[in-house]
């Protein structure tokens, strides 16, 4: 009996913290409409904060907390006004959703060149000693928890029900047209919903540090604990993400103690692909669908640039000979494996390609695909002793299947509920790869794969794999160059742009998203084989979420919707550690950042610039193909 | 006598009380051309939109070819010959217009992705014929120099008319127009009313919505007004023209209208 009471405490208090994340998402998501994933990470801003001023410069827990939350949200606010605001404003919805990926990886980043990566516990606000109530035993922490976040939800539902600033807000969310015709400053407005919400993460991460210990990447496990509370309770009501904030502390506590910690997420992450699948607008949800609920996200590109004609066959040709040339030159220790990463990433990057840039369906989960096609490739060469290449063509099958059944099951889902459903799918083979520690090694990972053969030849060094690699590379860019330039391509170009029109003309929407979706699992997959032939070796954090939202910063940083541009962002961004010293730390944060500038500055991508730079070029024949909405 | 193309059986469509479609039977028969006119908010869009299930009926039936169309999504419908334009053009942004053209032809690309990955000889033969037939409807619409423009670059006018030629790619069997003169001046109005009499007489059945009476009536076999949801009056212009309840519920109220 005592032991569910402390299961059912511990619960709350964890989901104490889901309910402070989530009342935050709901926040930003009234009045912007977007799902703002870098909501975990004011969290981890707040409890840094904390942790200098009280523990560094050793103030009072007051001033301290105090400091704390003013920097977290000052800090906030400045990245909210340069990037989120201005991004609502000119992005559709799922764009931003994807600017707001990279605002979290940065975040992360900046956690982690100030924190390193070792993990923090701040000492509890009054002692260790718990709180003794009719012999039940309660940590003070979770009552400082549970007595300031309800305080923070009153004052919260006062200032938007008692206010003018507050019924701005509530304007705003309910019509953003007729507020703006009512005189109201829509960005003044975004940015204060991102700034509040901003300040209760931070009060959320101080109160939780003693608790949790915290370390660079929880930010990203709250955004999804978080995000998880409020689709379950409905995105942009505040009683259900209290509600959805505590339940799923309490079932994922039940979990941990009942079935096994490893699975706690994986139970939670079922629960929610069935809510979104069964009950997009979540349990709770009374209230009308807003629209950009069920409305289909056109995702026109804001600028395209494509090579056409003789110059890019000329380009490709050059690119390609010089590629091909490269191992006989002289080059530094390590370029060529990683040139070698670059051309498996590249991939799966095609695939999200095919998938994002051309049929404009957002996947947050890309590297769920290279885990299932890594591991079952992995597994079925070592444990079962099957033929490289006869395991990753069953890898592939495999992965495609798991994409029929994800698009199959999402099928009913539009805008970001799809882009989410993606996200809660990556996070669930992440968590697989993490539990099935019979199959997959656990956390530690596989060790012992073989090379990739064909028929007894082994791509065991660096130069064949570059081969290797680079071959499957150009085969897969030519064949899908082939088709893009066809009717396929139109038609997934139409989807893309304009469903309703699409359908009107015979497009089997729904058909081709499965189509697209199959295509990039099984790039993806081929990808994961690769990756695990390549290094003898697989570990979840390999494929993890992370790599997804990397995925999309390599492919947006390239060019979206040029096949090619992928190649450039893969090998940026995975040449820049190697090449710049001391850079690894930075990584993450540069890479989030790469992902919210290229997206707001340079929305053509690396790609789209040496196209702009090839048409300039006095040569006859080159055509250049320049596309962004409304101009 | 053969089927009608297009059958409707008194159908309504209520918006939030508002009768947009109140009790409306038509026919369109197969090889006319038909004009739905009508004062703006009179119910035209609305009735296209449930004739191509983008709305579910109130009450009512709708019989395309023959065949009960309940239940029938907007591909299944394209696939079985109706095609339709809207009223605020739709042409696909990001394609230039020679793209959006050939995006019409959907239905009628017979080579596989894979073959057209392959770049084999036939799907190449058939992008070939797709684009002679494409150029060969830029060329008729007098937009053969915007071949390789952005369609959304374009002025609204030229857009519908690309999103007119787009639905022919698409081989209908009936075509249903959401104004496609808006945005045209009179010389180009009176050579979309030509081509689309000449697409008729090719055989294609046409239902054009035009709340302009003038483009319609030189040239529509027959014409249908509404007003205020419901269908006040049928028959050939001649006789459309004449009758006094048209007259005064359309153009009197539209003469007022206009300030
Ligand atoms: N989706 C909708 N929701 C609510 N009312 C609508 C909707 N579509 C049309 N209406 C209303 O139905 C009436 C008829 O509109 P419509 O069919 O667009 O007229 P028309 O095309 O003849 O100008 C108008 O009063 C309009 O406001
Ligand atoms: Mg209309």
């Amino acid at each position: 009996m005592a032991e569910i009471f402390d299961i059912l405490v511990g619960g709350l208090l964890e989901g104490g913290v889901f309910a402070i994340v989530a009342l935050g998402f709901s926040l930003v998501f009234r009045v912007a409409n977007v799902v703002n994933l870098s909501q975990g990470a004011f969290c981890v801003l707040g409890a840094m904060g904390m942790y200098y001023f009280q523990t560094v410069f050793g103030w009072a827990i007051l001033p301290a907390a105090f400091a704390a939350v003013v920097c977290a949200t000052a800090f906030s606010l400045l990245i909210g006004a340069a990037t989120f605001v201005p991004a609502v404003s000119r992005l559709p919805p799922s764009s931003t959703l994807v600017l707001t990926a990279g605002l979290l990886t940065f975040f992360i980043g900046v956690t982690l060149v100030v924190w390193g990566n070792q993990p923090y516990a701040l000492p509890p606000f009054s002692g260790e000693a718990p709180f003794v109530f009719h012999g039940m035993r309660i940590p003070t922490q979770g009552v400082w928890l549970a007595g300031v976040s309800s305080a923070l939800m009153i004052g919260l539902w006062l200032l938007l029900h008692r206010t003018t600033a507050g019924a701005a807000l509530r304007a705003c969310a309910e019509n953003p047209l007729a507020a703006r015709l009512m005189g109201i400053n829509l960005p003044r407005m975004m940015l204060l919903s991102f700034g509040l919400a901003a300040m209760i993460g931070a009060v959320g991460g101080i109160l939780v540090a003693p608790i949790m210990s915290l370390q660079f990447d929880s930010g990203q496990f709250f955004t999804i604990s978080g995000f998880i509370a409020v689709a379950i309770g409905g995105m942009g009501g505040f009683a259900g993400s209290i509600v959805g904030g505590l339940l799923l502390g309490v079932t994922e506590q039940l979990a941990a103690f009942y079935v096994s910690s490893l699975f706690a997420n994986t139970l939670a992450l079922l629960l929610l692909l069935v809510v979104l699948i069964l009950r997009p607008t979540g349990l709770f949800q009374a209230g009308a669908q807003r629209r950009s609920d069920v409305r289909d996200d056109v995702r026109v590109h804001r600028a395209l640039v494509r090579l056409q004609g003789p110059k890019s066959l000329g380009f490709a040709v050059a690119l390609v000979g010089v590629l091909v040339l490269l191992p006989a030159l002289p080059l530094p220790n390590g370029l060529l494996p990683s040139l070698v990463i670059s051309l498996i990433l590249f991939i799966a990057v095609l695939g999200l390609d095919v998938l994002m840039g051309y049929a404009g369906q957002v996947s947050l989960g890309h590297a769920g695909f290279m885990a299932v096609g890594g591991y079952a490739a992995a597994v079925l060469s070592t444990s079962h002793g099957w033929p490289p290449l006869l395991a990753t063509i069953a890898a592939i099958a495999l992965s495609v299947v798991c994409g029929l059944l994800l698009s199959l099951a999402t099928g009913q889902l539009r805008g970001h509920y799809l882009a989410l459903a993606t996200l809660a799918f990556g996070l669930l083979i992440d968590s697989l790869a993490v539990g099935l520690v019979d199959v997959t090694g656990g956390p530690s990972g596989l060790v012992g794969i073989p090379a990739f053969a064909v028929a007894g030849f082994a791509f065991d060094t660096p130069v064949r794999m570059f081969y290797l690699t680079l071959g499957l590379s150009v085969a897969l860019v030519v064949m899908l160059a082939g088709g893009m330039r066809l009717g396929f391509g139109r038609t997934l170009k139409a989807v893309r742009s304009d469903q309703l029109a699409a359908a009107a003309l015979g497009v089997n929407v729904g058909r081709v998203k499965v189509v697209a979706v199959c295509i990039s699992a099984a790039l993806a997959a081929l990808s994961g084989a690769l990756y695990a032939f390549n290094f003898h070796f697989l570990s979840p954090e390999i494929v993890s979420t992370n790599r997804s939202f990397e995925f999309i910063a390599m492919l947006v940083l390239g060019g979206e919707g040029t096949l090619i541009g992928g190649f450039f962002g893969a090998l940026a961004l995975t040449l820049l550690p190697t090449l710049v010293q001391d850079f690894a730390v930075f990584k993450t944060a540069v890479e989030g950042l790469i992902l919210v500038v290229i997206f707001l500055v340079m929305p053509e991508g690396l790609f789209g610039r040496v196209a702009m730079w090839l048409q300039a070029v006095p040569l006859p024949g080159g055509r250049l193909k320049r596309m962004g909405a409304g101009r | 006598m053969t089927v009608p193309a297009l059958e409707c059986r008194a159908v309504s469509k209520a918006f939030a009380g508002l009768r947009a479609v109140d009790n409306v039977s038509l026919t369109v028969p197969a090889g006319s051309l038909c004009a739905l006119i009508g004062p703006n908010g009179a119910g035209k869009t609305t009735l296209f939109n449930i004739a191509t299930n983008l709305y579910p009926l109130t009450s009512g039936v709708v019989r395309l070819f023959g065949a009960d169309a309940a239940g029938l999504a907007a591909h299944e419908l394209a696939a079985r010959g109706v095609i339709r334009t809207f009223q605020t053009a739709r042409v696909f942004p990001g394609m230039t217009t020679l793209e959006n053209i050939l995006a019409g032809a959907h239905l009628h690309v017979r080579a596989p992705a894979i073959a057209q990955m392959l770049w084999t000889r036939a799907a190449r033969r058939e992008e070939a014929g797709l684009i002679a037939r494409a150029a060969a409807l830029l060329d008729m619409i007098g937009l053969s120099n915007s071949r390789d423009v952005a369609t959304t670059d374009l002025p609204i006018g030229a857009q519908k008319l690309v999103e007119v030629v787009r639905a022919l790619m698409a081989g209908p069997k009936l075509l249903l127009l959401d104004e496609p003169a808006a945005g045209l001046n009179d010389r180009e109005t009176s050579e979309l009313a030509a081509l689309l009499r000449a697409i008729c007489d090719a055989g294609t059945t046409i239902m054009v919505v035009e709340h302009n009476m003038s483009l319609v009536m030189g040239i529509a076999d027959r014409i249908f007004v509404l007003d205020a949801g419901r269908l006040i009056a049928s028959g050939a212009p001649q006789d459309i023209q004449r009758d006094p309840k048209v007259i005064e519920a359309y153009l009197g109220r539209t003469e007022g209208r206009r300030q």
